[in-house]
C-alpha cells in the first residue's frame, strides 16, 4: 500500500503545547494537501519542519497522528 | 417588524489580574456601573446574559446568570449564560438585540466576565484547549497560538506579508494602551522588543499574542423608548449578526481567508446600510497581532494581502488610504482578552468613541464596528453602532 503523499500548505512549530502534549514540545504541526484531494493535518518527524510547497509522504501514524516526511528526492 | 435598538448603559471593571476576585463579584461589578450609567430602572430589566467562557473550569462555579440576578436584585429576569469561546459576551449582545429589536423585551442586561488567573497552570492550560474541536483535531496538539502560526506562514508565502508589519499591530496597540485607563498593558514595546520576544508558535513571539487577563463588562441594551426616556448618550445598533464559520483547522479552504469573518460582515453591513469605507472605528479580534492583519482584509477595510502594509504605516504614523482607526482601546493585544467579557468590552469602547469622550478619540466618530471570534473564527459576531444624530 503506498504512502499518503502530499504538499505542505503550511506549518509551525509548536513550543507553548497544551497540557496533553507537554512532554512533547517543541513540535512541528502540518497541513498538508493530499493527492486524493484532502486538507489533512499532522505532525513533522523531527523538529524541524519541511517548508511550505516541500512534498512530503507519511512515515508513520503514532496514536491516530499522521507523521509526515519530505519525500526523498528521486 | 422590528423596532429600534440601542446601547443605553456601559460599565466594565479594570481588565486586570483579579485572581482574588470572584466571577460573580467582577460581573456584579461592571453590571452596577452599565445600569446605573443607563439610568433605566432595574425593574425594566427583563433579562441576563451572563457570556463567559470557562468560569466552572477556572474557579468552580457555574449557574453564573441567575446567581448574578440574585446579586443584583433582579426578579423574575429571562437569566442564562452563553459560551461562544471568546465571542461568549458578543453572543449575549447578539440576543439581546433580537429579543428588543422584536419587541420581547423592554430592556436586557448583558454581562461578559473571565477570570483566568488564580488557579494552578495546568487548570488554565487545559482550559485554553477547549475550543479546539478535540474528537477531530486534538491529537495533533495544535493550540491556539498555533492555529495563528499556520495562519501567519501561510499569509507571509501567499502575499509577502513581513514579520515587521504584523509585529506592527502589537506596537500599535500597545501605543493606544498608554492612555486606555482600563487597559492592562500601559506600555509601550518596540519592533525589536516584540521580534525578540520567546517563541511560541513560529514565527509569532510572546508579544504577538495577547496576555491572560481577568475582567467584566456589561451592557444594558433598550428600546427606542427606554433610551430616549433615561439614557443620557444612548448609541444605536444598526447592525448585528453571528456565524459560525469553520470549527476544525482543516476546514478552511484558504486559511488567510477567514469565512465567519466575511459572512458575518456581509449580513451587518447590509442590515445597517453601510459600506466598509463608511466605518470611522473599529474594534476587532486581535488576540494574535496576525489576526487583525486578517481580519482587517476579511472585514472590507483593505484588499486581501495589503493588511500587512496598513498595519505598518498606522504603527508609523502614515495614512494607510482608508479612514478606519482599527483597535484604539489597545485592542486584546494591550487592554487584555477576559475571555468572555472581551465582546462586551469591545462595545463599550465603541460607545464611548461614539460619545465622543474616549482617551484615544476618533475625530468625529460616527460609525463604529466590533468584531469579535470565536476558537479559530469558529464563530464570528459583528455589530454595527451609530452615534445618535
Amino acid at each position: 500500500m503506498s504512502a499518503i503523499r502530499g504538499t505542505v500548505y503550511s506549518a509551525t512549530t509548536i513550543r507553548v503545547p497544551g497540557i496533553a502534549h507537554a512532554a512533547e514540545a517543541p513540535f512541528v504541526v502540518l497541513l498538508v494537501d493530499t493527492e486524493d484531494g484532502r486538507r489533512v493535518l499532522g505532525r513533522s518527524v523531527g523538529g524541524r519542519g519541511p517548508v511550505i510547497g516541500t512534498r512530503v509522504e507519511v512515515v508513520e501514524s503514532r496514536d491516530s497522528v499522521m507523521l509526515f516526511a519530505a519525500v526523498a528526492k528521486e | 417588524m422590528s423596532g429600534q435598538v440601542y446601547v443605553a448603559g456601559v460599565g466594565s471593571t479594570t481588565f486586570s489580574k483579579h485572581p482574588n476576585r470572584s466571577l460573580v463579584s467582577l460581573g456584579a461589578e461592571a453590571a452596577r456601573a452599565a445600569l446605573s450609567d443607563s439610568r433605566i430602572p432595574v425593574d425594566a430589566i427583563g433579562a441576563l446574559f451572563v457570556g463567559n467562557f470557562v468560569g466552572g473550569i477556572m474557579t468552580g462555579q457555574e449557574l453564573l446568570a441567575p446567581i448574578i440576578a440574585s446579586e443584583l436584585g433582579l426578579s423574575y429576569v429571562e437569566a442564562m449564560k452563553l459560551e461562544d469561546a471568546c465571542a461568549s459576551s458578543a453572543a449575549g449582545i447578539r440576543l439581546a438585540f433580537q429579543l428588543v429589536g422584536s419587541g420581547q423585551h423592554h430592556a436586557v442586561l448583558v454581562v461578559g466576565v473571565e477570570r483566568l488567573t488564580g488557579a494552578p497552570r495546568d487548570v488554565f492550560t487545559a482550559a485554553m484547549t477547549a475550543a479546539i474541536d478535540n474528537d477531530n483535531e486534538g491529537a495533533v496538539g495544535v493550540t491556539f497560538p498555533g492555529f495563528w502560526g499556520l495562519v501567519m506562514n501561510r499569509h507571509m508565502y501567499q502575499y509577502g506579508t513581513t514579520r515587521e508589519q504584523v509585529a506592527a499591530v502589537t506596537v500599535k496597540n500597545r501605543r493606544f494602551g498608554v492612555r486606555n485607563p482600563l487597559a492592562q498593558f500601559r506600555k509601550e514595546v518596540s519592533f525589536d522588543e516584540v521580534l525578540s520576544s520567546d517563541l511560541i508558535a513560529d514565527p509569532i513571539c510572546k508579544f504577538d499574542c495577547c496576555p491572560s487577563t481577568d475582567g467584566a463588562a456589561a451592557l444594558v441594551i433598550a428600546s427606542e423608548d427606554l433610551a430616549r426616556k433615561y439614557s443620557q448618550s444612548p448609541v444605536r445598533i444598526v447592525g448585528s449578526a453571528l456565524v459560525t464559520g469553520p470549527a476544525r483547522v482543516t476546514g478552511y479552504r484558504d486559511i488567510t481567508v477567514h469565512d465567519g469573518t466575511v459572512e458575518a460582515a456581509r449580513r451587518a453591513y447590509e442590515m445597517a446600510g453601510v459600506d466598509p469605507e463608511d466605518i470611522d472605528v473599529a474594534e476587532m479580534h486581535d488576540c494574535c497581532s496576525i489576526a487583525e492583519i486578517v481580519d482587517s482584509e476579511d472585514l472590507g477595510f483593505f484588499a486581501k494581502g495589503e493588511g500587512g502594509p496598513a498595519a505598518l504605516a498606522a504603527a508609523e504614523g502614515r495614512r494607510h488610504g482608508r479612514k478606519v482607526v482599527i483597535n484604539p482601546s489597545g485592542g486584546l493585544l494591550s487592554k487584555g482578552h477576559p475571555v468572555g467579557a472581551t465582546g462586551c468590552g469591545q462595545a463599550y469602547e465603541i460607545v464611548q468613541q461614539l460619545r465622543e469622550c474616549h482617551s484615544n478619540q476618533v475625530e468625529g466618530a460616527r460609525i463604529g464596528l466590533t468584531h469579535n471570534a470565536g476558537g479559530t473564527a469558529a464563530v464570528v459576531t459583528i455589530h454595527i453602532f451609530e452615534k445618535m444624530a
